[in-house]
């Protein structure tokens, strides 16, 4: 098994560990933090922090399972840091959408206002939709990443649903 | 871990865009090659440690119950328990009082300014346990009697959480750092 192999001193195990992880992680953390270089730096840190507790790795939960929960706390961690720098930003509903234009039905306009839509939401139901919808996780292995309860994670994807399926709308995808 | 049927189905627009967004970037491979250079290069911070070494808790394990049962046995004998000088020599428990054992909690925070505790035992509450610096000038120490039971918990030195990273890690993370766990043995 690698994760014994890697805490065995094995380099090449915790490699083999980060090649397979490393682009569901950084595509989670794109999710939750619009951009490239924050779930780089987001994902680095979980991956670093992951080796260090490898001693404390319970094997009965899925090796993704758990770093994905230390990199939800990163995500979370990086977003409170970012909360005062986003709060100067005036979002201007009708600049965005003179720059965006109308919908020319590709599929890099319906990514572009799937992305805009996610970035809308609150985080805690952009994280249960993405970990719901993207990741493809069970309830269950949710709830073992974000600590919530399966009842309150099932709610916030109903929720994060509605208002991305309001957010479509209005930019012109029914 | 059990899985279960999910029965959410995506409709419409948001049925359409949904799997764009499960495109997984590749790794750039200098940022793979950093991140493993950066788990290289870190030997796991520890500033912080328990006092207590992995032998030792596992003494004061055995000392619990020992203790726990010495006092049910001093309980139903009707007489009190004197302290045990053997027990209280490993600086973890001596006698309980209304079915609480000392446990000590100790760090290495030499820079620091103000340390204190926060777990289940005080709500989370920053102010409630400070620890006191002892005449070596680099380890901050509080005992708490606690309850047997399992108790996670973390540092708050100058402000800033911190988990005791010689101790057991809980699943909780809500403050963005792991907690720590302590099982406090019982009768």
């Amino acid at each position: 098994m690698l994760v014994r192999a890697a805490l065995a001193g094995d380099p090449a195990a915790f490699a083999a560990l980060v090649d397979r992880h490393a682009p569901a992680c950084l595509r989670f953390a794109s999710r939750m933090l619009g951009n490239r270089e924050d779930a780089e730096d987001a994902t680095q840190e979980a991956f670093v922090r992951a080796h260090r507790a490898l001693a404390r790795y319970d094997e009965q939960m899925r090796f993704r399972t758990w770093v994905m929960s230390i990199l939800a706390n990163r995500c979370r961690t990086a977003l409170l840091h970012r909360q005062r720098r986003v709060a100067r930003v005036v979002i201007d509903g009708d600049a965005v959408e003179q720059a965006v234009g109308p919908p020319t039905g590709d599929d890099g306009d319906l990514r572009d206002a799937i992305e805009r839509a996610l970035a809308r939401l609150d985080a805690a139901q952009r994280e249960a939709f993405v970990l719901k919808h993207v990741e493809m996780m069970s309830y269950d292995e949710m709830s073992a990443i974000t600590g919530a309860g399966v009842s309150a994670l099932k709610m916030r994807v109903q929720r994060a649903c509605e208002r991305l399926q309001g957010l479509l709308r209005e930019d012109g995808y029914a | 871990m059990r899985e279960q049927q999910d029965t959410d189905e995506l409709t419409g627009a948001l049925a359409r865009a949904t799997p764009l967004l499960r495109e997984a970037p590749a790794p750039r491979a200098a940022w793979r090659d950093a991140l493993l250079e950066a788990v290289t290069a870190d030997d796991g911070v520890r500033p912080l440690r328990w006092s207590v070494r992995p032998i030792a808790a596992i003494a004061a394990c055995a000392a619990c119950l020992i203790a726990g049962a010495a006092l049910s046995y001093g309980v139903m004998r009707g007489r009190p328990t004197a302290p045990n000088p053997a027990l209280a020599s490993a600086g973890y428990v001596r006698h309980g009082a209304q079915g609480r054992l000392p446990v000590r909690f100790a760090v290495e925070a030499p820079e620091a300014v103000h340390v204190s505790i926060v777990g289940d035992f005080n709500g989370w509450n920053p102010a409630g346990l400070p620890l006191h610096r002892l005449a070596d000038g680099r380890t901050w120490e509080v005992e708490v009697g606690l309850t047997p039971g399992r108790y996670a918990y973390a540092f708050v030195v100058d402000g800033r959480l911190a988990r005791d990273s010689s101790a057991a890690e809980s699943g909780a993370d809500d403050f963005g750092v792991p907690n720590s766990v302590v099982l406090v043995g019982g009768s």
